[in-house]
């Protein structure tokens, strides 16, 4: 198989970057980007830097944006990017400064994860060594998903926030901090999302899921924030526009099973900055890109939305094991799938 | 870099290497009061270390009845006698505290139903001992070391890569470094150091070892004066896969799996047929390289025959497995059996050290797979290393702090060691023609499977010491194309070359010297059976006046006399 690849050189004289084309031929139909990669720098360039280790996925070293989307070279079969002739496009992962062609620099990702204190912290009365903790094995199925990270950056680099506002703690950062708080053993929750309810923390993540796509390991970056916002509201953090944006949509899909947008604005941002924002809400409406707020839009049924905040509520932590994350539940309200008992009177 | 100025810098302890010894390491010399930083071309969580999974074994009798008499008297027998028992008893003997410490600072084991931690029967093993988290064990304890390592805000120099000891009058006075991120040679130095590289693997050209696994410890070590030991003893895994060499899980035979030759036979009906397919390590690769060796393979690959378990079981309880044939082979184990070859795996051998990793030179201290303390004597078991880079990361840790503090004044690095290494490096550099080290790099790669691989002959073995002859002359004027400073790995790598060539010349004469067949050292041309009465010893190896010299020294042993290994 032949396998022609550009790849995004830097000029480190000038700071500019290039397209450099490279041709591979005799590539096993098996072979993997990185494969590719590394036949680059041994046969043709040894010039081309880029990271690598374990070539399995595990060690996190070698993301790289293939055609814009973050992947891990070593996971990535090339025979399905080259088909048809094609000709990948490869590129260092986004949101953090070049060092040299698909090298970045890891440091700000990192003071972002040691911005989370990301290490646990068990209280005075946690006994003295001797044995294990004993913990139910049901409760740490809580951080499964957050334990699987390997640091490798993906997410970051598809991180829409982080673009526009560098100081966002970030989808990395963040899985970590779930890692720590959904831990039973961690006895330093109320501080922890105390912080990361403030500035740069959960709430300034939009909700885009690019971080759940990318993650190579299925750690669902997102879903790690979600169960962070979740378990501050639940602890009484709840007094910032985040949290107060975030009960609003539940109280009004609970009550009329729409989102209320204009009466958001004013539960999210309080009555007295709603005013100012009066002009916007005029232009809004005016070019229909808001509803009026009346007359009151209600579903005709409220069953299914009442009865997924039911299972929200009642799932409580364990809906932090991903059984009731967003989609999966209204799955299983939709399909009925794996619904062990009927989730209310208007299910057929 | 963390923490850390761009400056020379001085610590009392410096550990090299940032796996699970390395920062186990740390941690200890810290928690001793010590000055300590990590040097690392990897940044920590990109080691090595993270890619093991089955576990790590330690005593605890969760599951059944057990005791650190069962666990050291199976490592002994695994050891085929050769592991010092002194050793083994003070290993297993700390084993488990050291596992409810690495509990409460975070680790994620998998646990029983009353909570506690679970363990399960692992290869060799009289017991359930192998504490897990799922198959990724080794990535768990990883991720629990960075973050007491944050904890404790230990400076970490990331991606230099630490390429001399530098030895004076009083011992180690520190080591060089290329700073791969920013270029230029950095020099650090320290009171003691602590060697934690990991293994070597990469000699070999099928591996389960990554990219980062080129011996430079251990060369490191013996370009210093140090002696290595046992390094005729390299594990080789029996299911890699033949393309990459990468790692096929042993719970896939565990579970039923068959391995077929070329005829489509179940050929360990013939090696071991009461344990079939689930015989030891070393049995199963020496069926396979049989079965190549006399034909009955295709293109040098036997078969992991996994279509019979079914779909749902696939799924279920070997998705990983699958995910790995299908993006590495190309192949959908439902359908087709996967290609698989003896890959080397883990090495027994390295820097000799006590049971504190002290070495010959008084500050110069080893712990994990650079190091032979000697735990694993000819055959290492599974779940034992990663105790190993625990247990004595900690106890070296602790060692080097205590002699480091000992000592008064502040660390200086002789002068003229850095031109010294900015000599060497600039002669690199400057090179302008010559043979890059990939070509060199392949050649050592299959010569030392074909000659010093699962089996071992004398006139193989004298054939690559010329061979490797050979490959170090051309080594001496190889070419780094590379001339920048910036992130400039081209020149890292053919450094690590060089620590490659030096390691397997050490391997192979120890070999040669070895007139047995022990553990993974096998020669059933010359020499089939184990020795006791020539050759229950230790090979070292060490570079004196520009040659090599073997000596040996005798095993411990306290409870166990040698007996046939016998599963």
């Amino acid at each position: 198989m032949q396998v022609r690849l550009q790849v995004q050189r830097s000029d480190l004289a000038t700071g500019e970057t290039r397209l450099q084309l490279y041709q591979l031929d005799r590539v096993r139909k098996e072979a993997t980007l990185l494969d590719c990669l590394e036949r680059i720098k041994n046969e043709l360039d040894g010039t081309l830097a880029f990271r690598r280790s374990c070539r399995e996925g595990i060690c996190g070293s070698c993301a790289v944006r293939i055609d814009g989307r973050t992947a891990l070279a070593c996971r990535t079969p090339v025979a399905e990017l080259v088909a048809e002739g094609r000709v990948p496009t490869v590129a260092p992962i986004g949101n953090l400064p070049v060092v040299r062609d698909l090298v970045v620099e890891m440091e700000p990702m990192w003071q972002k994860m040691r911005a989370v204190e990301p290490f646990l912290r068990p209280g005075p009365d946690s006994g003295p060594g001797g044995r294990e903790t004993v913990v139910p094995p049901a409760l740490l199925e809580a951080v499964h998903k957050e334990a699987l990270c390997i640091n490798c950056g993906a997410c970051l680099s598809e991180c829409d926030v982080l673009t526009v506002s560098p100081e966002f703690l970030g989808p990395h950062a963040l899985a970590k901090a779930w890692r720590l708080v959904g831990d039973p053993r961690d006895e330093a929750n109320a501080p922890r999302l105390k912080r990361l309810s403030g500035e740069h923390g959960i709430w300034e993540c939009t909700r885009c899921y690019l971080c759940n796509e990318r993650c190579p390991k299925g750690v669902d970056p997102r879903d790690a924030i979600a169960k962070l916002a979740a378990e501050a509201i639940a602890a009484g953090i709840g007094r910032n526009r985040g949290a107060r944006h975030a009960k609003w949509f539940v109280t009004s899909a609970r009550t009329t099973g729409w989102l209320r947008e204009s009466e958001l604005v004013v539960k999210t941002l309080g009555v007295a900055v709603s005013v100012s924002k009066i002009p916007l809400a005029l232009r809004l409406f005016r070019r229909g890109k808001a509803p009026l707020p009346l007359p009151r839009h209600k579903a005709q049924d409220l069953g299914p939305a009442r009865a997924l905040c039911r299972i929200v509520a009642e799932q409580d932590r364990r809906g932090a094991q991903g059984i009731v994350q967003g989609e999966r539940a209204l799955e299983r309200i939709d399909f009925n799938r794996s619904l062990k008992q009927p989730v209310g009177e208007d299910e057929p | 870099m963390y923490g850390l100025d761009d400056v020379e810098s001085s610590h009392d302890v410096l550990v090299i290497g940032a796996g699970c010894a390395g920062m186990r390491a740390a941690i200890e010399a810290h928690d001793a009061g010590a000055d300590v930083a990590l040097v690392s071309k990897l940044h920590p969580t990109r080691s090595h270390s993270g890619a093991a999974r089955g576990g790590i074994n330690a005593a605890l009798g969760n599951a059944s009845e057990d005791s650190p008499e069962l666990h050291a008297a199976d490592t002994v027998k695994g050891s085929d006698y050769l592991g010092d028992q002194d050793a083994i008893e003070l290993f297993c003997n700390e084993a488990p505290g050291d596992i409810y410490q690495l509990e409460r600072w975070g680790a994620l084991f998998d646990r029983d139903e009353e909570g506690r931690l679970a363990q399960r029967p692992f290869g060799g093993a009289g017991a359930p001992r192998t504490v897990h988290a799922a198959d990724i064990t080794g990535h768990v304890l990883l991720q629990v070391l960075y973050e007491q390592l944050l904890a404790r805000e230990i400076p970490v120099y990331e991606e230099y890569f630490v390429w001399r000891l530098v030895i004076g009058n009083e011992g180690c006075q520190g080591v060089l470094a290329w700073d791969l991120v920013r270029g230029g040679v950095k020099a650090l130095a320290a009171k003691a150091v602590i060697l934690a590289t990991g293994g070597s693997g990469r000699i070999y050209r099928g591996t389960t070892n990554a990219h980062a696994c080129t011996a430079d410890g251990m060369a490191m070590a013996l370009r210093a004066g140090l002696p290595l030991e046992d390094l005729e003893f390299m594990q080789f895994h029996p299911t890699t896969l033949a393309s990459s060499g990468l790692l096929v899980t042993e719970a896939v035979r565990g579970e039923g799996g068959y391995l077929l030759n070329a005829d489509g036979a179940r050929f360990m009906r013939h090696y071991a047929p009461e344990a079939m397919e689930l015989a030891s390590r070393d049995v199963v690769s020496r069926a396979e390289q049989t079965e190549i060796d006399e034909g009955r393979s295709v293109g040098g690959s036997l078969f992991l025959d996994l279509r019979h378990f079914g779909p749902e079981k696939m799924t279920e309880r070997f998705h990983g497995t699958r995910d790995l044939a299908l993006t590495y082979a190309g192949i959908d184990p439902l359908e087709r059996p996967i290609p698989v070859r003896p890959g080397a795996h883990y090495h027994m051998g390295g820097v000799a050290t006590d049971v504190d990793g002290r070495t010959e030179v008084e500050n110069v201290f080893a712990a994990g797979e650079v190091a032979c303390v000697s735990l694993h004597g000819a055959n290492r078991l599974g779940g034992n290393s990663l105790m190993e880079t625990i247990v004595f990361g900690r106890r070296a840790g602790r060692a080097a702090a205590e002699q480091a503090l000992k000592k008064g004044g502040s660390p200086e690095l002789g002068p003229g060691a850095r031109a010294d290494g900015e000599r060497e490096i600039s002669t690199l550099l400057e090179r302008c023609q010559g043979e890059r080290a990939q070509p060199i790099r392949d050649e050592l790669g299959s010569s030392m499977h074909e000659n010093f691989g699962v089996f071992r002959e004398e006139g193989k073995m004298h054939r690559q010491l010329e061979l490797l002859e050979n490959l170090r002359e051309r080594y001496e004027e190889v070419l780094v194309e590379d001339k920048g400073q910036v992130w400039n790995n081209d020149l890292t790598q053919t450094l690590e070359l060089g620590f490659q060539l030096d390691l397997a010349l050490c391997m192979v004469s120890a070999g040669l010297e070895r007139r047995e067949s022990r553990g993974a050292h096998s020669r059933p041309k010359d020499f089939p059976a184990r020795d006791d009465e020539n050759f229950l010893k230790h090979s070292l190896v060490r570079w004196s006046n520009d040659w090599l010299d073997l000596s040996w020294k005798p095993v411990t042993i306290t409870r166990w006399q040698p007996q046939r290994r016998q599963y």
